[in-house]
């Protein structure tokens, strides 16, 4: 079929008034009975929580920390790279390469399997990052309203700019056609379309997120993660905010306690954990969805269950 | 931008026709005689195009242009337009408005209207394998003048490059269903001086994106000088977003409140087009009752 045909079909096949696609509760995603239990502490502020194939999970103390640290399956902490401090952002690639945002060191840099530190730019402010499967790193400079990309080559370009006030957490679609962009300084979650060449366009305010009433412009989105059926979530200032595919908020999963709510994945067994960092602590409550990884081939957007 | 393709025309309406099938809900609505094409009753000619939006950067759309026999370009034509337009245009569909208008039209029920039917845009991916960003809810469930910004600099310039259409804002109106409900109002809304009359079936004034405000806001502000159907049925959603026929009754009773021109009709419904439709002429009748007074 010719691009223009399939397009078509996608439009007319959107048009039903009510579909699987949108109109998103909660009670899609969390489960009766389950609550947040903690996975960590004693950390000064958890950030960068990622995942691994095996769902693991791995994250970072941007305030006090040292090393990046891994809790495996079975629920053990360690540290899984040592003299690892500042960072504020992690993402496996499908290199099996390690992506971290120094944000103290004002670095990009990857960890081998070794453990041994590659940099990948230097003079930038990065916050965090996603890696696509054909190895386009995006990450966000919250400081100068860019999100930039360092190409599969090595380049680093800017990719928008101005575009969204504090871009801060990043995430993709599960088909890895859209980038999604959190507002630390505005209300928005950002939609971009992912050129073939890896740039963006068609930039769009296109998730409009809770506020505090008292800060009613001020969403401090942070960190995201998106699931198998195209749900994101976003932590703000009011909690983990999730939307539909289409861009409907679904409804706001509460804070596990009252700090900073800044970073959450999927991770444990099949990746239906999710995972937050959250102030000292990281962490986790079951669901009835699983994860979207990057690293792997990107996948066609699965509807949910039916309620 | 103006692109043309007849397959796409052929695997839309396909698509359309199966969805015009699939009832969501149990109710006897049916489109009635007005609805059906009568001998000597001159047919309009409907048209289809694409739309790449600067407004909605990246969207490309279908619309379909209705244009009645009866109009000959010496004078504007009156405007309405149709939100999720392949739906309304679809001649065997739930509200069959070509037909509709045309017998209408040839009644000097309503004035000689351009209809202009427009579905939500879509970003079409670019890396193979991707889907694309559906706009809809975007366009739509937004409280901004976007939407009514899109139809002003991008659709009625294009179409009106074609065909005169009238200036008068009393004499353009927006229709649609559940969240092209809501976008029909929306545009008047914010856009008083260029359309004053709204049609919404099964209207979404639910907090999908902070529609449910509207009936507050009417309470309180300057009565804008629309003329608002509105129609919602006892079946209708109560979802996360919100509860259909309390918030449609709300809608009513705020305009009643601030002194509107308005009409409520509830049914028994679900959330369904087939009751909007049913009722269209209708509707059409008392929204374009005194066109005769209009100057196009």
């Amino acid at each position: 079929m010719n691009p223009i045909f399939r397009f078509a079909l996608a439009v007319a096949l959107a048009i039903p008034l009510t579909s699987r696609s949108q109109d998103m509760p909660l009670t899609q995603v969390l489960i009766e009975g389950e609550d947040w239990e903690v996975v960590a502490e004693g950390y000064g502020f958890t950030d960068g929580l990622c995942t691994d194939a095996e769902g693991n999970l791995y994250f970072s103390d941007v305030k006090d920390g040292t090393a990046v640290y891994k809790v495996d399956l079975e629920g053990k902490v360690s540290e899984f790279i040592q003299d690892a401090a500042g960072i504020s952002g992690l993402q496996w690639g499908a290199d099996g390469k390690l992506y971290a945002c120094v944000a103290r060191g004002r670095i990009v840099v990857s960890f081998d399997k070794d453990g041994k530190m590659t940099q990948l730019a230097d003079e930038v402010r990065p916050n965090d990052l996603v890696v696509t499967h054909d190895g386009n790193l995006y990450f966000t400079m919250t400081p100068t309203s860019e999100i930039r990309r360092i190409d599969p080559e090595g380049k680093m370009t800017v990719v928008s700019s101005g575009d969204v006030t504090k871009p801060n957490g990043i995430s993709l679609s599960p088909d890895q056609g859209t980038l999604a962009v959190s507002d630390h300084g505005g209300k928005f979650v950002w939609a971009f379309r992912i050129k073939k060449d890896g740039t963006l366009d068609a930039a769009q305010p296109y998730m409009p997120m809770r506020t505090p009433v008292a800060d009613p412009e001020v969403a401090k989105g942070d960190g995201m993660a998106t699931d198998i059926h195209g749900r994101w979530y976003v932590t703000t200032a009011m909690g983990l905010q999730m939307f539909d595919p289409t861009g409907r908020m679904g409804g706001v999963i509460a804070k596990p306690q009252d700090a900073n709510l800044v970073s959450v994945c999927f991770a444990g067994p099949d990746h239906a954990w999710l995972y937050v960092g959250c102030g000292d602590k990281v962490y986790r409550r079951k669901t009835k969805t699983k994860g979207a990884l990057f690293f792997q081939a990107p996948r066609a957007t699965e509807k949910p269950p039916r309620d | 931008m103006r692109i043309s393709t007849t397959r796409w025309g052929i695997a839309a309406l396909v698509a359309l026709l199966g969805l015009a099938g699939s009832a969501f809900s149990q109710d006897d609505y049916k489109p009635g005689p007005d609805a059906e094409r009568k001998d000597g009753v001159p047919q309009g000619k409907v048209t289809q195009h694409i739309w790449e939006s600067e407004i909605f950067p990246g969207t490309v759309r279908d619309y379909w242009v209705y244009v009645p026999a009866q109009y000959d370009g010496s004078k504007p034509a009156a405007v309405m337009v149709f939100f999720d337009g392949g739906g309304f245009v679809n001649e065997k569909g739930h509200s069959r408005v070509p037909i509709v208008f045309d017998n209408l039209i040839h009644a000097g029920e309503m004035p000689v209207t351009i209809g202009i039917f427009i579905n939500p845009g879509v970003v079409p991916p670019d890396r193979e394998g991707a889907e694309p960003r559906k706009n809809r809810s975007f366009e739509y469930d937004t409280l901004s003048d976007q939407n009514a910004r899109f139809l002003l600099e991008e659709i009625l310039p294009e179409v009106g490059k074609s065909y005169k259409l009238t200036e008068n804002p009393d004499a353009r109106a927006t229709c649609g269903n559940s969240s092209g409900g809501i976008a029909a109002f929306t545009v008047a809304w914010e856009r008083p001086d260029a359309f004053r009359k709204v049609v919404s079936h099964i209207g979404s004034f639910t907090n999908i994106r902070g529609g449910h405000v509207y009936e507050a806001l009417i309470r309180k502000e300057d009565p804008k000088p629309l003329r608002v159907f509105l129609q919602d049925g006892e079946n209708d959603l109560d979802n996360l977003h919100g509860n259909w026929p309390l918030a449609n009754k709300q809608m009513a009773a705020a305009l009643e409140f601030s002194g509107y021109d308005y009409k409520f009709v509830m049914g028994t419904g679900g959330h369904s087009a087939r009751h909007g439709g049913a009722i269209l002429p209708d509707t059409l009748r008392w929204l374009w009752r005194d066109w005769k007074e209009l100057e196009l």
